[in-house]
């Protein structure tokens, strides 16, 4: 596991996070550009490939957002170099422009673009279900449930990207990508990197009008061939178990299929489905034939469901089928091994092994006034006193916030609650020009830099071209910290440590027009409120940015330069309850002990970032000497 | 299930160093020649949240996720988090708690609004799990690793303590040569000082309620 087992020589096997058995399966291909935005469940490709590439001669650039990563590789891929991406799902959506054409144009060099959804929404605004991409895009896509699996496909990505000349989707769901497993180490046989001579005619990759038209026909025909050469795919597999009942199944939802089986006691047929699109048909058929009942079992939206259903009209119309139109699946949330168990037992009549409702129901009893523990702000974490900052700003004025994708999306959440609306990245901006229009209430956007540069801009831009009435907030904790503090362009250095060109925040929104700009440190929360204040009382559009690092990678900088991070204390001699480094704060550091109900700072949490005894009214809050 | 099959849901709160713990388990796994995999959590939950992680050890398991009523044991980094999976707990299966308790903000909120509040100890959760089984350690995890010589290895206490029960398929030198081979070099001595104070402990508090390895 980790960063040495991606770089052991072949053969061997290894304890490895699937994303970094991706990232293993990369190498192996010979993969030679690299270009990604941070996106959980997916980051630790980006990271993994960052931190690895001064190891390696592949280019690598952790870009603006992953319409531009999606672009680089394209273009690599053009020129005839071997090159991979990785977002997740809602990252998708904001590549899927650039997606949808390179489908058509095709590229030289094999393409793999990791797209990872995240069921359950653990750390995405949807449960969107990327599978449809492919068809809708008519680009090969194939869906690996175990690290093993997803590097062997890689693997089989690139040659088959190369051989058919289009990008190929690998399609994985958060319990894939995040899920560690024992694998099989190949060979890395990499040849040196070396620029490529464009060898195309004029018009290669333009799509538009006729060579659109030339092009559809053009991708149709080579659809119908990866669909016969999927027919015969490692990737799908029949146990062949000579049942009447069979399971459909892919991704996650396999290894839970198999569990469930196994804890029921049942020996059904399974059909393993890895390319999800095109999808072998007539082995599907095939399967169906020997089958009474068939249970699909997978995550999300009916996706295979649909053409099993279709498949099944011809290849066999008496074959029962159950899956989440006949109300045994949900279409929301993860599965686990228990629903499907659940699944399972009810489509054919089974008698539970195990009485999950009788065992949550007692669980629900013995943690009864257990405190929920939400994910918040780390102590020393700046958004937390920026968010106090604004709250004392806006005491009185009512006022819309219209939040964006970052950490401080945590804003609305127990016990803070703070935050009106919070669509996709960058959208803050465009929904406050909405409200602005309608709405009687000052409107704040709020954002952090990271989300700016993402797709922050354009939302300005059309602010400050309507001169719309509003201000926006941004956040400048200086790294894409949600996901792992990765660079972002307004760092000096990029993926690998290498050298880049800073971008500055206040200079780029001068350039567009608003000189109407705040600088606080949030680390001032109190100092911060008046110039707040007064900004927000004036016209818009104007700018409050709120500067400093994020506290994890300020305290990652510290601890490698051999600095001690300090720690506060309470003197309980001096507090007298006014719990002002509780209220609107809420530091995980902070608690109130049960006896005398003075506050206290727990040691191992405490970053001192010193904003909790600025906020005393008492000064009791001090730092801890010699302990 | 086989004999050899073990699975152990973990759990704790963002920042305690967990995904750590379950990778030095599997890779100790991967060099002993044995199957291992895990359901993890990463991204947003980690910010002081709560975290999990699902461990199976063994050859017969293709779910990363363990079922409900499906763990052979439960090691918590922080005792409210044991409580907060304990439905995936076998009935009589072990439970390792460390006894420290990090209070949520949500209920340090509440403390404001009610002065006669008093935050869920580790004692109660202890009372409370003891409804499901008998086999609770109860360890004082953050003492015994600020004796080790660092706070920050309170996880490797609890390995430590995990390291001693018969069930658990992984050899104890392996344990120690992955600790070896994934903390910092500097760190190495202290982390496998609170590994083997974690054994100390476990062989006082856990071993006459489990069977350990002699």
């Amino acid at each position: 596991m980790g960063v040495a087992d991606v770089l052991k020589e072949g053969p061997g096997k290894a304890f490895m996070l699937c994303n970094e058995a991706i990232v293993r399966g990369a190498l192996e291909a010979d993969v030679k550009i690299v270009s990604a935005y941070p996106g959980s469940p997916t980051t630790e490709i980006l990271d993994t490939f960052s931190e690895i590439s001064p190891k390696f001669d592949y280019r690598m650039e952790i870009s603006t957002n992953e319409k531009v990563a999606i672009e680089t590789c394209a273009g690599a891929s053009m020129v005839g170099m071997r090159s991979m991406t990785s977002m997740k799902s809602v990252g998708m959506n904001v590549a899927s422009d650039s997606f949808f054409s390179l489908s058509y144009t095709g590229v030289k060099g094999g393409m793999v673009i990791v797209m990872a959804d995240d069921p359950q929404a653990h750390s995405s605004q949807t449960e969107q279900d990327g599978r449809p991409f492919g068809p809708n895009s008519y680009t090969p896509m194939l869906e690996p449930s175990d690290p093993e699996e997803a590097k062997r496909m890689v693997r089989a990505a690139f040659a088959l990207s190369e051989k058919y000349g289009v990008p190929v989707l690998l399609r994985t769901t958060t319990r894939v990508n995040h899920q560690s497993g024992i694998v099989s180490l190949e060979k890395m046989d990499r040849k040196p990197f070396a620029k490529l001579a464009w060898d195309h005619p004029p018009g290669r990759f333009v799509t538009v009008a006729e060579s659109a038209r030339n092009f559809k026909h053009a991708l149709l025909e080579r659809t119908k061939k990866i669909e016969e050469e999927f027919e015969a795919s490692e990737f799908n597999r029949i146990v062949d178990a000579g049942s009447d009942v069979g399971i459909i199944a892919s991704g996650a939802g396999y290894n839970y299929a198999v569990d469930a089986a196994k804890i029921l006691g049942i020996k059904p047929s399974i059909l393993k489905l890895g390319t999800t699109y095109p999808l072998p048909k007539e082995l599907i058929a095939g399967f169906l034939k020997k089958l009474k009942t068939v249970i699909i079992v997978e995550e999300l939206s009916p996706y295979l469901e649909l053409y099993v259903t279709a498949i099944a009209k011809d290849a066999n119309p008496a074959v029962k089928i159950y899956g989440k139109w006949s109300g045994h699946f949900s279409e929301a949330l993860e599965y686990n091994p228990n629903l499907v168990v659940e699944g399972l037992a009810k489509a054919l009549g089974l008698k539970m092994p195990v009485e999950y409702g009788a065992i949550l129901a007692k669980a629900k009893e013995l943690k009864a006034g257990l405190p929920d523990r939400w994910p918040t702000f780390c102590p020393g974490c700046p958004h937390r006193a920026t968010l106090h900052a604004l709250l004392d700003a806006t005491r009185g004025m009512k006022h819309i916030l219209s939040t964006d994708i970052g950490c401080y999306s945590m804003s609305f959440l127990d016990p803070l609650r703070y935050g009106d609306s919070l669509l996709s990245m960058g959208a803050c901006l465009g929904v406050a020009a909405g409200m602005q229009y309608a709405a009687q209430e000052k409107v704040i956007a709020m954002i952090g830099d990271s989300t700016f540069w993402h797709a922050g801009m354009p939302g300005l831009v059309n602010a400050i071209h309507h001169g719309d009435d509003l201000t926006l907030v941004i956040l400048d904790n200086e790294v894409t910290a949600m996901t792992g503090q990765q660079p972002n362009p307004g760092r000096d250095y990029n993926a690998g440590g290498r050298a880049a060109k800073p971008l500055v925040l206040e200079e780029v929104i001068k350039a567009m027009g608003i000189t109407d700009i705040t600088i606080v440190d949030p680390y001032q929360v109190k100092a911060a409120v008046n110039p707040m204040r007064e900004a927000l009382t004036r016209k818009g559009p104007n700018i409050i940015i709120s500067r400093r690092a994020c506290a994890l990678y300020a305290d990652r900088n510290k601890r490698k330069r051999g600095e001690v991070i300090d720690t506060n204390k309470v003197d309980p001699e001096v507090c007298k309850r006014p719990y002002s480094c509780v209220k609107s704060f809420y530091c995980p550091a902070i608690s109130i002990d049960d006896g005398d109900r003075k506050a206290i700072i727990t040691k191992e949490l405490c970053d001192r970032c010193d904003v909790c005894a600025k906020l005393c009214p008492y000064g009791s809050i001090k730092r801890r000497e010699g302990e | 299930m086989s004999q050899k099959e073990f699975s152990v849901y973990m759990s704790g709160v963002g920042g305690q160093g967990l995904v750590l713990l379950s990778n030095i388990i599997g890779a100790a796994c991967a060099a002993s020649g044995i199957r291992a995999l895990t359901g993890e959590q990463h991204g947003l939950s980690q910010r002081s949240g709560s975290i999990n992680v699902h461990m199976r050890i063994g050859e017969g398991m293709a779910s990363p996720l363990i079922p409900i009523g499906g763990a052979d044991a439960q090691l918590a980094l922080e005792a409210l988090e044991a409580l907060r999976y304990v439905e995936y707990l076998k009935p009589g299966g072990v439970v390792m708690m460390n006894s420290r308790i990090q209070h949520p903000v949500v209920e340090t909120a509440a403390h404001v609004k009610d002065k006669t509040a008093k935050y869920m100890s580790a004692e109660v959760v202890k009372e409370r799990m003891s409804q499901v089984t008998d086999k609770i350690a109860l360890i004082d995890a953050l003492s015994i690793a600020n004796q080790a010589g660092n706070p920050l290895t309170e996880n490797m206490v609890m390995l430590g303590a995990i390291s001693t029960l018969e069930a658990f398929p992984v050899p104890e030198e392996a344990l120690k040569q992955s600790v070896r081979d994934h903390v910092p070099s500097k760190a190495v001595d202290v982390n496998l000082k609170a590994f083997d104070m974690g054994r100390k402990v476990a062989y006082d508090l856990l071993c006459n309620i489990v069977k350990c390895r002699q």
